[in-house]
């Protein structure tokens, strides 16, 4: 079994248990803790009408606060988005996800695609900087931030080195490709990456507590 | 008016701070061992992990924003203020305690166990530097409620005797004879008799029956008396069957904000326990912003129930009766500014009523930028006003409020919260501002149209 | 012994001018990626070269390798070369058979003890000798008998070089290739499922001009050929690089020429030259005919997925096992929740 082999059958089978396995331990070890009832009379009706809105809201950053966090949250919007389009539009990667769930959807140009894809890294690199020197975020930094940052980040190096080939062969370069998504699906449940599933629980009960009293979300 | 000190001539265009850092004390209540007050901590901060705050503690991504939301944090850049940061020590504990991963949290010592020097730290952090103001709580882009952390932390913090002092003083004065400022139920007769008189108004004390139990803070039966005849005035004109009782009239509740659950739910039960004794539909609290956060929505969860009458903070109340004609105002020429509550506009919901009152008023309103719910807290919330030496950095963030107010260049300036009113009397006094805080309730109260009394 | 001819003597004889036998070197320099002052050389190194002794050994195999190089339509140069060059021994194309086919092929190896080509198309079984035997000595004893003298061994064919078909899971017959067997002489690997037949005779000119074996690449394949991918090197590449995949064999993307890659074109891992020399004197290849790149010339392709499986497809294992990681990680939750209570019950307790 060579690497190519190897990085697409058992490492991203094992990754795929081990994230389907670490997400639900952890939505389960949260969800399954003591529930603090609320007894107050509610000023509205709050029930997931209004998580969902606060899920949907959170993702914009409110007026007066938008100025001081601009730098930031423009390069954390790059990020995403980069990211979302080159995992979800890219056509090699929607075979996969065909492959996987039946679904077909149009992707984009490869050259978009690569475009979208080097932004990603340059946003991501501009916010480890932003980390490294800002002194807030020097402060509450820990492992968790600088090792999630790494395995997000690496796919998209990994990825984007496969056009550019730099001398080694494609079904190395695209071993190595695949394994850096493993790492990455593997490392996904258990660090701050867990936003990805545990976003929704955290702006939605948030919404449901302050619409509930009528207060600003 | 206040006067210049012609000693130190005021220049009103300079950085009005010369900052110095607060001293640094670590105060301790009670002769603990650090070993037991260590373990005090954790078990009081463990009560506290309920799923919803598990998922909030599991949520943090680490990216600061709520720093750029906090006022102490924006006027001092110490990194330390970042309000998450406040909450570390909790954090730490849910993820080594509690989380899906504690086990391997503690196994390979992944985070360290909580120290004495820890929590004697964060002292300053969980209270010198937070009024649990909630701007952390709308920034976040994971919608965690940083503010509703704190609180529970300080849960921890008091168990283990690692409190400000002034703050375990005051606390413990109201716990023990039932107010803050030790303002005994004679106190507050006598001084409810002494405002019917001089404002000449009907006060009715401790009767039986009554629809309506209005009840004050001790800022105001101390310090701003001509509360209680304004309330008087305006429940009157409303033609309530209302009261004042002796067994259950203070509004404050420093058990919550010192961070002592039990002193907490003694002081919410005294005011259900009166109201349900005489029977009442409503309980109208009195312009202060945390009372209005202990009863109105957390004092059906220290009842255990939901609450078998009505909760209005005064500005409610007003805005209601004006709005159903229950009673009317003269309009008032002059333009005014209003500065929101944190816990009665931004935490509690009731921002539109201040603005249907002021509307009632007629005045020239001048809504401040970035006022209502996004409002900069006045500093002294969260019991930080009683933490003296929290001064310098109180003073320090008041700046953020005198530009917000100067900027309208109102005629007046209007609150609904005694203990904001304090701060910026104090603030006022600091930096010989030109603004005077000037209550709510109080311009109703003097405008009130005769004809409904 | 009479000398034997030579290479250009044979091809005058069989009525090949000079011009088209000097077409053919200069096509095969351009295929060898040589420069035009070698043709003259690569032209002298044919003309004269004596008929090198060669040997052609056939285990488990389809013969299509030796159909690809001799059913053309019309004689070509290749194929001529080959009469030319080749068939001191060939079991499937010699007239003789039997015992006296062995002794030819004995004789041809005593005479040229140390200085002939044996080519070996077809995989070894190792499983029993009893599966493939010639004149009833079994293909590994033929095999390791005929290479002892050899100059070097040429595996034609994706199952002479990595086991091929034959090979494939589960491999009954414990089908070998020959670089498995043969480790003391040198092995140019030439895969395909057949080879283009221009690679076969260029890497054989090449053998016969510099006396020396081509450069290789991991897997023992001449770079000059399977040096690129046919993904690299594939017409159809900038219909890759714009988005546009055909989804069916007959939908208009597939009529309008567009990518295979969704129909399971392994083109991106496949070294080969079929791209670029194509097939049947450069008629067309797979990908131009509309069908997707079984990725022929590499290792283990039978066992590499379906062929219609498009090469990102991801094997995640069965649902079943899916499903069991999510079962445990409800258990984990529940474990994790549990213990967190009750730190949580036994922490109010202790107050």
């Amino acid at each position: 079994m060579d690497l190519l082999d190897f990085a697409r059958g058992p490492a991203l089978q094992w990754a795929a248990y081990i994230l389907v396995a670490g997400t639900i331990w952890r939505i389960v070890g949260i969800t399954l803790l003591k529930e603090k009832p609320d007894y107050s009379e509610p000023r509205k009706s709050a029930g997931y009408p209004a998580a969902l809105k606060v899920i949907w809201t959170r993702a914009f950053t409110a007026e007066p606060f938008a100025k001081a966090t601009l730098y930031p949250k423009m390069m954390a919007y790059v990020m995403h988005i980069g990211l979302f389009a080159v995992i979800f539009l890219f056509t090699p990667h929607i075979v996969f996800f065909e492959g996987w769930t039946g679904l077909d959807w149009p992707g984009l140009p490869n050259s978009v695609i690569f475009f979208l894809g080097v932004a990603t890294v340059v946003s991501a690199v501009a916010l480890l900087v932003r980390r490294l020197t800002n002194p807030v975020l020097k402060l509450i930094s820990n492992f968790d931030d600088y090792f999630s940052w790494f395995v997000s980040t690496l796919p998209v190096v990994t990825g984007l080195l496969i056009p550019v080939r730099v001398g080694l062969r494609y079904e190395d370069l695209l071993a190595v490709h695949i394994l850096s998504v493993a790492l990455l699906l593997i490392w996904l449940p258990f660090g701050k990456l867990g936003h990805t599933f545990l976003v929704f629980v955290t702006r939605g009960t948030t919404g449901m507590v302050f619409e509930r009293r009528g207060a600003k979300t | 008016m206040t006067t210049v000190d012609g000693r130190h001539e005021l220049d009103r265009e300079a950085e009005r701070l010369a900052y110095k850092p607060p001293e640094i004390r670590h105060d301790k209540q009670g002769d603990m061992e650090s070993e037991e007050r260590i373990n005090k901590a954790m078990h009081h901060f463990v009560k506290n992990f309920n799923t919803q705050t598990a998922s909030y503690l599991d949520g943090c991504l680490h990216c600061g924003m709520c720093a750029d939301a906090c006022h102490f944090h924006v006027r001092t850049d110490d990194p330390r203020y970042t309000p998450i940061w406040k909450i570390e020590l909790f954090k730490r504990t849910y993820k080594r305690q509690v989380g899906p991963f504690a086990f391997f949290y503690r196994l390979l010592g992944l985070k360290r166990h909580v120290t004495i020097e820890d929590l004697e730290e964060w002292q300053h952090l969980l209270y010198d530097s937070c009024t649990v103001c909630g701007r952390c709580s709308l920034v976040c882009p994971m919608g965690i409620d940083v503010a509703g952390l704190i609180s529970m932390a300080r849960h921890g913090m008091f168990k283990a005797g690692l409190i400000p002092e002034e703050l375990h003083d005051v606390a413990k004065r109201a716990a023990e004879t039932g107010s803050p400022l030790g303002i005994t139920p004679d106190k507050f007769e006598d001084r409810v008799e002494w405002m019917a008189d001089e404002h000449d108004v009907e006060i009715p004390m401790d009767v039986e029956q009554a629809d309506v139990l209005a009840v004050m803070s001790s800022i105001e039966i101390q310090k701003y008396p001509q509360s209680i005849a304004a309330t008087a005035k305006i429940l009157n004109a409303a033609g309530e069957s209302w009261t004042f009782r002796t067994d259950g009239f203070e509004a404050t509740n420093f058990g919550m904000l010192s961070g002592n659950p039990d002193w907490q739910k003694e002081a919410t039960m005294k005011l259900i326990d009166a109201a349900i004794k005489i029977g009442a539909k409503m309980i109208v609290l009195p312009e202060c912003g945390h009372a209005y956060m202990a009863l109105r929505w957390m004092g059906a969860n220290m009842y255990g129930k939901p609450l078998p009458f009505k909760v209005y903070h005064i500005s409610e109340y007003m805005a209601d009766a004006l709005n159903t004609g229950k009673i009317k105002v003269k309009k008032v020429e002059k333009s005014v500014t209003y500065h929101d509550p944190c816990q009665v506009s931004r935490r509690g919901g009731a921002t539109q009523a201040a603005r249907d009152v002021i509307k009632h008023l007629g005045v020239d309103f001048r809504e401040m930028e970035y006022g209502g719910d996004y409002n900069w807290c006045c500093g002294g919330g969260g019991g930080v006003v009683t933490i003296k030496r929290a001064d310098p950095l109180r003073h320090r963030v008041f700046k953020l409020k005198m530009d917000q107010v100067e900027k309208t260049e109102a005629d007046e300036l209007l609150s609904s919260c005694a203990n904001c009113r304090q701060s910026f009397d104090d603030s006022q006094q600091h930096f010989n501002w030109d603004y005077t805080m000037g209550s709510l309730m109080e311009m109703v109260a003097e405008n009130l149209e005769e004809d409904n009394s | 012994m009479k000398n034997k001819p030579t290479v250009g003597e044979i091809l005058q004889a069989k009525g090949v001018s000079r011009r088209g036998f000097l077409k053919y070197c200069a096509t095969t320099a351009s295929l060898l990626a040589l420069p035009p002052a070698m043709i003259p050389r690569i032209a002298k190194a044919i003309e004269s070269a004596r008929r090198p002794s060669v040997i052609w050994l056939s285990f488990q195999e389809c013969t299509g390798c030796t159909e690809s190089l001799t059913r053309s339509a019309a004689p070509t140069v290749e194929g001529l070369i080959f009469d030319a060059i080749s068939l001191d021994y060939h079991h499937t194309l010699q007239a003789a058979s039997g015992e006296q086919a062995e002794a030819a092929r004995h004789a041809a190896m005593e005479e040229n003890e140390g200085g002939y080509l044996v080519l070996v198309d077809g995989s070894i079984p190792m499983g029993n000798p009893g599966f493939s035997t010639i004149a009833g000595i079994s293909n590994h004893d033929m095999l390791m008998e005929t290479v002892a003298g050899a100059a070097a061994v040429v595996s034609i064919g994706t199952c002479a070089a990595f086991g091929g078909i034959p090979g494939a899971n589960p491999n009954p017959t414990g089908a070998v290739a020959v670089q498995d067997l043969v480790k003391d002489k040198p092995i140019i690997n030439v895969p395909g499922c057949p080879p283009i037949p221009m690679v076969m005779t260029a890497v054989l000119t090449q053998f016969l001009t510099f006396g020396q074996l081509p450069e290789v690449d991991k897997f023992g394949r001449p770079l000059a050929f399977f040096g690129q991918t046919i993904h690299d090197r594939c017409y159809r590449r900038p219909f890759y690089e714009q988005g546009k995949f055909a989804n069916t064999f007959d939908d208009e993307g597939a009529k309008a020429g567009w990518c295979l890659y969704k129909l399971g074109c392994k083109g991106p891992t496949t070294y080969n030259a079929c791209a670029t020399a194509k097939w049947n004197q450069g008629t067309s290849f797979p990908i131009e005919s509309g069908h997707p790149c079984l990725g022929c010339s590499e290792p283990g392709f039978w066992d590499k997925g379906g062929f219609y499986e498009p090469l990102s497809t991801g094997k995640f294992g069965s649902g079943a096992k899916v499903a069991g990681a999510a079962a445990a990680g409800v258990a984990l939750g529940v474990a994790a929740a549990a213990a967190g209570r009750s730190r949580q019950a036994k922490f109010t307790k202790e107050g």
